[in-house]
């Protein structure tokens, strides 16, 4: 198992860490997205999964480098789960990217209302100094 | 095709905040009636003891627990799960250990109880069935999920926010008129159309609740039937269909891909098509969750299901009557007791037994539940014909 540390990739984490994800995760602490590459179709994955939906084969990280996208839903979320409660509201956003491949993941600097179709861009946050996390940025 | 299987009799708890009642309790008022009907536990040879969430109750293997409870505990039983489809997956369990000659005659229990924990905890809970990696860490709720959906359709359709209010306010004035409702009261379209924000563009009165509660159902095998009743309702379809697990992976987020396949399912098995259903039984978790529904079935077009709404088609008199029981909105959402419940109440409506006149639908031959599981990674569509 990996080592025991603490590794937020939202405000809250997956729990289940493995070798996989710890090396995903320690490139965004680097602010650094990887998509994964099936190593036999070369079929692509963002978020990154460990093996191909398709084929099964084990795919492998690539450096994910697009961070123009468009809105393609959003959610504000006001009532929020019980670990979340003290952040609402917090406003939750699919992005697309020209590739087709899609993220979903806050909006933190929103002046107005999101829009569906509106321009997105991908940042990185520190939650609480020391907690990495991508966001959108408008 | 194996054996045909009917639904020969149901029951029903009272949904609701049970702090009076645990699983145990709940299921033993909803099998009540049905043991009142003759079908005493000697005349069950197996059943399918389902709920959804244990973090709920707290209870492990619970189905033995609920089986030794009403007095089935020298028969076999099991769980189902498939988060909000449970219901009517355990139906689907069972209908096919009877129609393949397993057993002749097994009861069908769905239950839930989700008020011994709060508000806050219960959507945390439901939260973490979303993906526990990607979409849970950034707090997507259950009815976030739904208002996705809600903020894509209400784009390109350019439709306000009033439509689903309406379908609240037909749901409240359907529950009220239930006595098994959770909150059996009428709302003003003011009400329901400004009501405090849960996750916009979905406020309070667009949310279903969060309940206790159980229903239950016989079924048996065709040969068996005449010895419980007169009055059966033919399982006549049954299509099953599934969604890709993140939401953000759906090529569309004003469809339910599932929801059209198993819908398409069960069509065909039962070689009927929309314009035969006299009422259905939608899985309106949300109100945009109903809107969808409607147009997944096919009972409008794409992007046309706010017409159903506006021209009250959807009511108990009109052309395609929806819910007319409250539905999850008002009659309450105890996970793993729903698809049981959309069940009872078609056999209710068919057998004219409805509490009163203004919610019994006239002549219903053919019915539908289309029961979704959390944003629709499980969906099952039943079609129930009238047998008498």
């Amino acid at each position: 198992m990996a080592e025991k540390k603490e590794v937020y990739l939202g405000y809250t984490t997956d729990k289940a860490l493995t070798p996989w994800y710890v090396e995903w995760l320690a490139a965004l602490e680097q602010e650094r997205i990887m998509k994964s590459v099936c190593t036999s179709c070369k079929a692509e994955y963002l978020p990154p999964r460990q093996h191909c939906q398709k084929c099964l084969s084990v795919t492998e990280f690539a450096d994910f480098t697009e961070t123009e996208a468009k809105l393609v839903s959003y959610v504000i979320v006001d009532f929020a789960p019980e670990s979340l409660s003290s952040k609402a509201p917090y406003v939750v956003a699919i992005g697309e990217f020209p590739s087709g491949l899609r993220l979903t993941a806050h909006i933190t600097n929103l002046m107005s209302l999101p829009e569906v179709g509106m321009a997105l861009k991908l940042g990185f946050d520190r939650v609480d100094d020391k907690k990495v996390t991508y966001r959108w940025l408008v | 095709m194996g054996r045909k299987v009917a639904v020969v009799a149901g029951g029903h708890s009272k949904f609701g905040k049970r702090y009076d009642a645990t699983m145990r309790e709940l299921c033993a008022e909803a099998y009540k009636p049905i043991y009142d009907e003759g079908l005493t536990q000697d005349k069950i040879d197996a059943s399918v003891l389902s709920y959804a969430a244990s973090q709920f109750s707290g209870q492990g293997a619970g189905s033995a627990l609920i089986a030794d409870y009403i007095g089935l505990q020298d028969k076999p039983h099991m769980r189902v799960e498939s988060a909000c489809t449970t219901g009517t997956a355990s139906l689907r369990a069972a209908w096919g250990l009877v129609s393949a000659g397993l057993y002749d005659v097994m009861l069908v229990l769905g239950v839930e109880q989700m008020n011994r924990v709060s508000s806050a905890t219960a959507t945390e809970y439901m939260s973490q069935a979303g993906d526990m990696r990607w979409e849970y860490p950034f707090g997507i709720s259950f009815p976030a999920f739904y208002a996705l959906m809600a903020s894509r359709y209400m784009s390109d359709y350019n439709m306000d926010h009033e439509v689903l209010a309406k379908i609240a306010v037909k749901s409240h004035h359907y529950g009220a008129q239930n006595p098994k409702a959770h909150l059996p009261k009428e709302v003003s379209l003011e009400e329901a159309n400004n009501a405090v924000p849960i996750c916009r563009p979905l406020n309070l009165y667009d949310c279903s609740l969060i309940t206790d509660g159980a229903a239950g159902v016989v079924i048996a095998a065709e040969e068996r039937v005449k010895e419980f009743t007169d009055r059966p309702m033919w399982i006549r379809g049954i299509g099953a269909g599934a969604s890709e697990m993140m939401i953000q992976d759906r090529p569309s987020l004003t469809s339910i891909p599932g929801a059209k396949r198993a819908g398409k399912a069960a069509f065909e098995m039962a070689g009927l098509g929309p314009e035969d259903i006299n009422m259905a039984q939608v899985h309106d978790c949300f109100t945009i969750a109903e809107l969808v529904a409607y147009e997944d079935l096919g009972f409008a077009e794409p992007g046309k299901g706010p017409e159903l709404v506006e021209n009250k088609e959807i009511y108990h008199d009109g052309r395609i009557p929806v819910n007319c029981d409250g539905g999850l909105k008002s009659k309450g959402h105890p996970l793993g007791a729903t698809g049981v419940s959309m069940t009872y109440e078609i056999l209710k409506q068919m057998r004219g037994e409805a509490e009163n006149s203004s919610r019994q639908i006239k002549d219903v031959q053919y019915g539908l539940a289309h029961n979704v599981g959390q944003s629709g990674q499980f969906v099952n569509v039943f079609i129930f014909e009238r047998g008498f």
